[in-house]
């Protein structure tokens, strides 16, 4: 796979842009999953999601095609996705009415959000459980949980993406395992 | 819980499985024992299992496309200019 996208990279370098198509393409899933529990909204992990994309491709002669590609865009996302949690405040309210809507309150907004299909065939009910849980950790835990048990990725690649000691991510680890462990006894 | 601390620290090495052979000998041995120890690693199992037990999910259909409309053009330019 790295072989495939190193010859893409290089050809996005010389100034082929549909190539990045085929990056995108090759990453897209695993990166909007990772955006996605890491901030429980369809509509913002796609957001960001994108805007990783973007800034890879805008900074791509930077890449050092020695390391992998997938640390590298796996790292954009993550600290896009950390920037956004640390901005998110709780500048609305939810039964606060939505201006020009005649009475239209941000429930009414949420209502229609709901299920899509494929996770309808999942028990719903878990999987909102688990992702209201996996929302509740720290940001520092959330990564490292999200990107260990979600993204099925090992240890040392979580190092690099986060640019971190081996023994910091462990350390978050153990506290992230920690964390949804007290959280979970209530379940 | 009144055990030494190294042994939730041998629980979470295992669960990274990197843990030393015989500090793994000597978590077993204990979890026999120690019911409270037992019970700690077995929620830890449970929360784990619990997170992995997400669906996965894909990206919407429209993604790449939508990330390829919203590139810069410059390198267009470049090419044009070379």
């Amino acid at each position: 796979m790295e072989t495939i996208v190193n010859s893409r990279i290089s050809q996005v370098l010389k100034g082929d842009q549909n190539a990045y198509g085929e990056i995108v393409e090759l990453y897209k899933d695993k990166i909007f999953q990772l955006c996605y529990r890491m901030l429980g909204n369809r509509h913002e992990a796609e957001d960001i999601a994108q805007e990783a994309f973007i800034r890879a491709y805008i900074n791509i002669h930077s890449f050092n095609q020695n390391k992998k590609f997938s640390s590298w865009i796996y790292r954009i996302a993550t600290n896009l996705c950390i920037d956004r949690i640390r901005k998110k405040k709780p500048d609305y309210f939810l039964d606060a009415e939505v201006p020009g809507t005649d009475g239209l309150n941000m429930y009414s907004q949420i209502a229609s959000e709901t299920s899509l299909p494929e996770e309808e065939l999942e028990s719903l009910e878990l999987q909102e459980t688990v992702q209201k849980e996996i929302a509740k950790l720290p940001e520092k835990y959330r990564t490292v949980i999200v990107l260990k048990y979600i993204e099925e990725l090992s240890l040392n690649e979580i190092s690099e993406i986060l640019d971190l000691p081996l023994g910091t991510v462990k350390t978050r680890m153990h506290r992230g395992r920690e964390a949804l462990r007290q959280q979970l006894r209530n379940v | 819980m009144s055990c030494p601390d190294k042994f939730v620290e041998y629980m979470h090495d295992f669960l990274d499985e990197d843990i030393a052979p015989e500090n793994e000998r000597e978590l077993r041995a204990h979890l026999q024992t120690c019911q409270a120890c037992e019970t700690h690693f077995k929620e830890l199992k449970k929360a784990v299992a619990f997170v992995q037990s997400t669906a996965h999910v894909k990206a919407p259909d429209h993604f790449t496309a939508g990330v390829m409309a919203a590139l810069p053009k410059e390198r267009k330019k470049v090419e044009v200019n070379r």
